[in-house]
């Protein structure tokens, strides 16, 4: 058998899939980095070799995407390094050609995709604030003592309304409090705050927008009923979550890989298991040759330098070609 | 005199005309960290990003011991028109005696701007200002085409930074040219290098055209807006930017009622969404918007200092005007928080969409015509070829 991989690196987690050249997703495994995501790419590419008993040709591709895409790119070799919201956009396209909107709430970021005949016409990423993210639902279940996993059961098990303020997570947290110390239950708060979170988002990302069904909601937050619940009850209108919701960027930059393969008919980059065996130390220097004084990062692995990046104006860059 | 000025793009032509007048050339560094810090920890909160940056760089000068900064003004309603007052204020207060001297418009007030002539003239004889304007002029306008040259060309480049190194050499030897002879012949080397540079071959209907506008500033100054022209050159985008010194120099100089430079006729495509203008480059900024449409671009992106009052005017009636054009615009506000990562994922993402927007078209075209033509069964063929590629799978893409 042979696959195709994506890898996202995620600010939370990093999913890792294999599909087969007939676009079934054969693995995927969503873990939670830690903050240590070259450890959960080492991880995820390990189960990965077990579980489909895989030898280094059967990869005939990877892709990799999330804020972590280049640094994953050159530990793995990928073939596609591309960015969130391509990705997302043709995975969610193949899974729903005909799909409208797309609303992907990940853990530090949130964005929103217009799709029209399957094409993106227009995204929004949200820039400053954080309070539509996993990231706030994360802080506040346990805050409250409650899972994250049943924090989306509890809200849907609520009775009545609370409305708690959610422009910003100070304030929402502060305003929780205050309803805490009426008397409401949590499991109202818990709804009052999936409400407050998809008020945010809709307000920040969906401005001059025009949302048109089918939607599509994906991300780790898909994961949570409430939200999807408080999303249905927004856009008045079905939310279509799908099967692969919290690896679909994975999956898309999966596909692209694919594609850029058979259309350029070039040899996979994949450098292989063993690699990933190999101590990889991301190091950082401060380069005092002009006053930007630019963080710049390089990684080595047996002794030898991979990639560097971070430098303002492009002096390491030739060193960081593969 | 010692004298400086704003960093802003290429500076050489202001240098060379400072130098010309006998003034000690002070020359500003272009915006770093530390010069964004500076300027941040002495301005007001509330001000806009490049009046910070300006701030750091001209405390930054006077530190290295400018007697004298010279700027243009802003000579509008915004916030640009109180910048040398409060520049001034705050260099002061820093205990620094350098003077700020801003050029205003010489329609506004003549007897003004010729005053603020015979402070930096220094003595030189008026009669000799026409011949040392004509090298300064070339000298912007020949640099100013080579840069237009160089962000469409570094599109295509195969090594990557072969283009920005060669432009970094030309910069430093047009900065040696005393006389129009030197200038003209550096342009034409300049072209022969550009030309040298190895790039790939890539087929008129897959090249992808973009338009930068917004906020004078912060489009000009790369360090500014994170390299914005750069990222986009690197992932195979043609960048056609509409601020260059020279081109504000016309649009300045020459009486609006003549129909040169091309911005005057351009400030008349907005008339019907922007009916005035309202303060910085807003009305000028929605006309090349139209233009660029005009010219079949296949999109635009609009940067802005976070708050810039006249660039808000334009972001809110983008959405409609995108709509209505279809043609995709990217806003981006910066300030000294944007982080780079942000501004990449974005343009990235921005180039895929309008790529994949190109090729439906394209598409759409062809097969338009095809049913119009007598030959419909040929041309259809040659749909059937030229669409095999696209629009999901571009010949090339970038990784």
């Amino acid at each position: 058998m042979k696959y195709y991989i994506g890898i996202d690196i995620g600010s939370v987690s990093t999913n890792v899939i294999a599909m087969n050249e007939d676009y079934v997703v054969c693995f995927n495994d969503y873990i939670r980095a830690n903050g240590q995501p070259l450890e959960s790419v080492k991880k995820g590419m390990g189960l990965l070799k077990e579980k489909l008993e895989c030898k280094d040709s059967d990869i005939l591709g990877i892709g990799t995407t999330g804020s972590g895409r280049e640094l994953a790119g050159v530990l793995v070799g990928a073939d596609v390094v591309k960015n969130e919201i391509t990705a997302h956009a043709t995975a969610t396209l193949h899974y729903h050609p005909d799909a409208r909107t797309i609303f992907e709430i990940g853990g530090q970021d949130s964005k929103i995709i217009i799709l029209q005949d399957g094409m993106v016409t227009d995204f929004a990423m949200n820039t400053v604030c954080a309070a539509g993210t996993g990231s706030f639902l994360d802080h506040q279940a346990e805050r409250l003592g409650i899972p994250i996993e049943e924090f989306g059961k509890m809200a849907l098990s609520a009775e009545q309304d609370v409305r708690i303020a959610g422009r910003c997570t100070v304030f929402a947290e502060s305003d929780m409090i205050a309803k805490q110390q009426y008397g409401f239950s949590k499991a109202e708060i818990i709804k009052g705050l999936c409400t407050a979170l998809v008020r945010n988002y809709i307000n920040n990302l969906g401005r001059a927008k025009k949302l048109e069904p089918p939607f599509i909601f994906q991300g780790g937050v898909a994961a949570n009923e409430g939200i999807r619940a408080a999303f249905e009850a927004e856009v008045n209108h079905e939310v279509i979550i799908p099967k692969y919701f919290n690896v679909m960027g994975a999956i898309g930059c999966a596909i692209l890989a694919k594609e850029y393969i058979e259309r350029e008919g070039v040899k996979p980059a994949f450098k292989g298991f063993d690699q990933l065996e190999l101590e990889f130390t991301p190091t950082s220097f401060e380069c005092n040759d002009c006053p930007n004084m630019c963080e710049v990062i390089k990684v080595v692995s047996d002794g030898k330098t991979l990639a560097v990046w971070g430098d303002k104006c492009g002096k390491y860059a030739g060193t960081s070609r593969k | 005199m010692k004298v400086s000025f704003p960093y802003m793009g290429c500076v050489t032509g202001y240098k060379k005309l400072m130098e010309k007048l006998g003034h000690e050339v002070i020359m500003p560094q272009k915006p770093t960290q530390k010069t964004m810090e500076l300027g941040v920890k002495y301005s007001p909160e509330f001000i806009c990003f490049p009046f910070k940056v300006m701030m750091g760089t001209y405390i930054e000068c006077a530190e290295a011991g400018a007697e004298l900064i010279v700027s243009s003004g802003g000579c509008g309603p915004c916030r640009a028109g109180m910048y040398p007052d409060v520049h001034q204020k705050v260099l002061q207060e820093l205990g620094y005696d350098t003077k700020v001297v801003v050029f205003d418009s010489m329609f506004a007030d003549f007897g003004a701007f010729m005053e603020k002539v015979k402070q930096i003239k220094n003595g030189v004889p008026l009669y000799k200002i026409p011949a040392l304007a004509s090298y300064i002029y070339n000298m912007i306008k020949k640099m100013d085409k080579l840069e237009k040259r160089l962000k469409i060309m570094r599109a295509y480049e195969i090594n990557q930074g072969d283009y920005t190194r060669a432009w970094n050499k030309l910069v430093k030897r047009f900065e040696k040219c005393e006389t129009t002879k030197e200038v003209n012949r550096t342009y034409k080397d300049a072209l022969r290098i550009f030309d040298e540079i190895p790039r790939r071959e890539v087929a008129e209907k897959d090249k992808i055209r973009m338009g930068i506008v917004g906020e004078i500033y912060v489009i000009m100054e790369s360090s500014v807006n994170k390299n914005v022209e750069e990222i986009l050159n690197n992932l195979g985008v043609e960048v056609e930017n509409v601020q260059y010194i020279s081109d504000w120099v016309e649009h300045n100089i020459v009486p609006q009622w003549l129909p040169f430079p091309k911005s005057h006729r351009v400030l008349k495509l907005s008339d019907k969404v922007a009916p005035i203008n309202c303060g910085g480059h807003d009305k000028e900024n929605m006309g090349w918007v139209y233009d660029f449409k005009k010219r079949g671009f296949d999109g635009v992106v609009h940067l802005m200092p976070f708050a810039c009052l006249p660039e808000l005017v334009n972001l809110g009636k983008f959405p409609a005007i995108s709509a209505e054009l279809d043609m995709p615009i990217l806003s981006l506000s910066l300030d000294e928080q944007m982080g780079e990562a942000h501004v990449k994922t974005r343009l990235e993402a921005f180039t895929d969409l309008a790529r994949s927007k190109h090729y439906a078209r394209q598409k759409k075209n062809i097969s338009r015509h095809a049913g119009v033509s007598e030959k419909a069964r040929e041309v259809k063929d040659k749909v059937k070829d030229l669409s095999a590629g696209a629009p999901g799978s571009p010949e090339y893409q970038t990784k």
